[in-house]
Parts: C-alpha cells; structure tokens; sequence
C-alpha cells in the first residue's frame, strides 16, 4: 500500500468527519494547568542531575601536581583544627550531611483528581490498605485531591478510595498487575533519599 | 529556536507559565485523538492529563532535536493504551461486581450531530491498534516513519494495520449497501 492510494469514498467521508475539532469540558484544561502547578519545577532535577552527573577532567601534569599538593595541605589543616585550643583532641562528631538517610524519610506526595469526590483515601502496602489511615486533602479551587506521606525505598503498590467505595488507580502512574481482588492498582518506586 | 523549544527553555528556567502556552497550543489536537481513541470524553480527559502531566515531569529529558509534538505524542499515544488497557480491566471488574455497575462513568457521547456519533461508533468498532494506526495517519496526517518513531512498531506493519483499517470500514460500507 502506498501513501497515495485511492480511498474509498465513504472511508474519506470517516476520514473527513473524524478531522472535526471535538468538544471538550471547557474546564478540562484549567484542571491539567492546576494539577501542573502543585507538581515541583521540572529543572530542579536536571539540575540535581547536572550537578551529580559523572564527568572527565583532564588535567595537565602541572595542574595535577598542584591540585594534588592542595589537597595535601588541606588535609594537614584539616588535622590541625582537630585539637583544641588546650591541646585536647576534639572527639569527632559524625555530621548530619554524613548520616545515611532512614529509609522511612522519602516524602512522596500523592495527587487525585475527583471533583465530586465527598472524601479520598489514598490506600496501599505502606497503611496496610486501611482507608482510615491516609484521608486525602481537597484543594482550595475544587476538583484535586493530595497528600504527603514518608514512604521507604523500593516499590510500592497503592490506589484511592473514593467516597469509601470506589477504587481507583492513578492515571499518571504506571499500571499494577491485578491484584486478585478485581482492583486496579498503581505502582510508585522510590529511591532512596529521594523527595516529592 | 522554535516557539516549544524556546517554551520548554523558560519552564526549565522556572517560568511554569511557559507550560500553559504549550498546553494551549497541544491540546485540542491532543483532545481529538484522544478522544477518537477512547471514544468518550472522560477516559479521553484521563488520558490528556496523565500525558500533560507526565511530559512535565519529564520535561528535562526532552531532548531539543525531537520536535516537541512528536514527543508529546508519543506520550499521549502510551497513556491512551494505557486508559483503553484499564478500562478494559475496569469493565471485566464491572461484569463481576454487578453493585460497581451503579458507579460506572458516564458514557456520554462528545457529540451531539447524527454523522459525528455516527463515526465515533464506526471507529470504536475497529480493532485498537488498526484505529490507532488508521488515526494517525489520516486524522492526525503524520507519516509513517513519524508513526513508527511514536510507536514504536515498523513502518511495514503500520501500513498493514492502515491497509486493514481501510478494508474493515469498506466491507462495512458494502454490508450497510446490502442491508
């Protein structure tokens, strides 16, 4: 078949009527430009990535010798300051940037949108898949539902509850297998230390 | 620089207000396929947000030499697959729970004249994938090399899911003929 076929008369009479613009809520967009703004800036990972992204320095033999005669000097500084002033040594204290983060601490925030939602639930294998445990909070202009939760790394299977009853995955995430009770669930991955 | 190009440049520079203008600019050719896709409008809203919203979260690694709207599309094309795919889940669900029924959606047609529900229902009957093939082609006019970037499928097989697309809506002209 090429591009240039000859179609069919009614298959052009479909094609014709198919190309017609569709109606739409109008408040559609406004929804996806509000569910746009409660997400973070895009950039703050690819600067984060930037920043952490494995790079080559080239280096002559010169500016070697020096950076390494630099970081020399920094150490024997670094061993200085660790006496105090009346000689003792200072116990070494570990620093907070040092602690490895508890694998509880990655804050995940989950977002629905339900307008005629009296009440959500966001259930999954972190709260037991209680609908008591994590009740949802309706944003002031309406239909968006959202709630933060510290969740531990890997991965995790959740869904919401409308309205006590009405199970419901989450649009933008992916797709859990079934999970034998006829629910449709969604998945999060969480890596460690990570935010949001 | 294109106009999404230099869009995309101001979002990742922290104005979310660039986004707005490429969502003007996306959405209702976005909204048509989607909803000739999914064939009602609310798994079609579904869809347009999770592809809005995924396509900003990954905004930076959208990569300048791609076009914008083939990126785009290619997320809108996964997130009606992935609506269809949990539809179909949902209406098995439906079928073995018959109180969920009461809490079906609402399936209102897009549109009110005689010809567009007409060929929204012609659509629907066609196999997913010869509608997403026949769609692309002839409703949203990309080539198809264009369609085997988006899907991922050769451009060989493309033709034959169109070809077929074809076939299947002309028998069904020549069925409507005889009857």
């Amino acid at each position: 078949m090429t591009d240039s076929e000859q179609l069919h008369p009614y298959v052009e009479w479909i094609i014709r009527e198919a190309r017609r613009p569709v109606v739409t809520d109008p408040d559609a967009r406004d929804r996806v430009i509000e569910a746009i703004r409660v997400e973070p800036l895009p950039r703050r990972t690819a600067v984060v990535r930037r920043i952490f992204a494995p790079r080559v320095f080239r280096l002559s033999p010169v500016t070697g010798a020096l950076l390494a005669a630099g970081l020399v000097g920094i150490g024997v500084i670094a061993g200085a300051v660790s006496f105090n002033r009346d000689g003792r040594v200072a116990v070494e204290q570990p620093s907070v940037a040092a602690k490895p983060l508890p694998v509880s601490d990655t804050i995940v925030k989950f977002v629905f949108f339900a307008p005629r939602a009296q009440q959500v639930s966001l259930v999954g294998d972190f709260n037991d898949w209680d609908i008591a445990k994590t009740p949802m909070n309706r944003s002031a202009r309406g239909g968006l539902w959202s709630v933060t939760v510290p969740l531990s790394a890997g991965r995790h299977v959740y869904a919401f509850v409308v309205d006590g009853s009405s199970w419901s995955a989450d649009p933008s995430a992916p797709f859990a297998p079934d999970d034998g009770f006829g629910h449709a669930n969604s998945v999060k991955l969480v890596g460690r230390g990570s935010s949001l | 620089m294109s106009d999404d190009a230099a869009d995309v440049q101001r979002v990742l520079a922290g104005d979310v207000d660039a986004y707005t203008a490429l969502v003007d600019r996306y959405y209702d050719r976005c909204a048509r396929f989607a909803v000739r896709m999914l064939g009602n409008r609310d798994d079609a809203e579904d869809a347009l947000q999770a592809t809005f919203l995924r396509a900003y979260r990954a905004l930076d690694r959208y990569q300048e030499r791609d076009r914008f709207s083939a990126w785009l599309y290619r997320i809108l094309v996964n997130q009606c697959r992935s609506v269809a795919a949990r539809r179909a889940h949902r209406e098995r669900v439906f079928v073995r729970e018959e109180a969920l029924l009461l809490n079906a959606p609402d399936r209102t047609p897009v549109w009110s004249g005689e010809d567009e529900e007409f060929v929204q229902r012609v659509l629907t009957e066609l196999d997913p994938l010869l509608r997403e093939a026949f769609l692309l082609k002839y409703i949203e006019e990309l080539s198809y090399e264009e369609m085997s970037a988006l899907t991922g499928v050769g451009v060989s097989a493309l033709k034959m899911r169109v070809k077929r697309a074809c076939d299947r809506l002309r028998e069904r002209w020549e069925r409507i003929k005889h009857d």
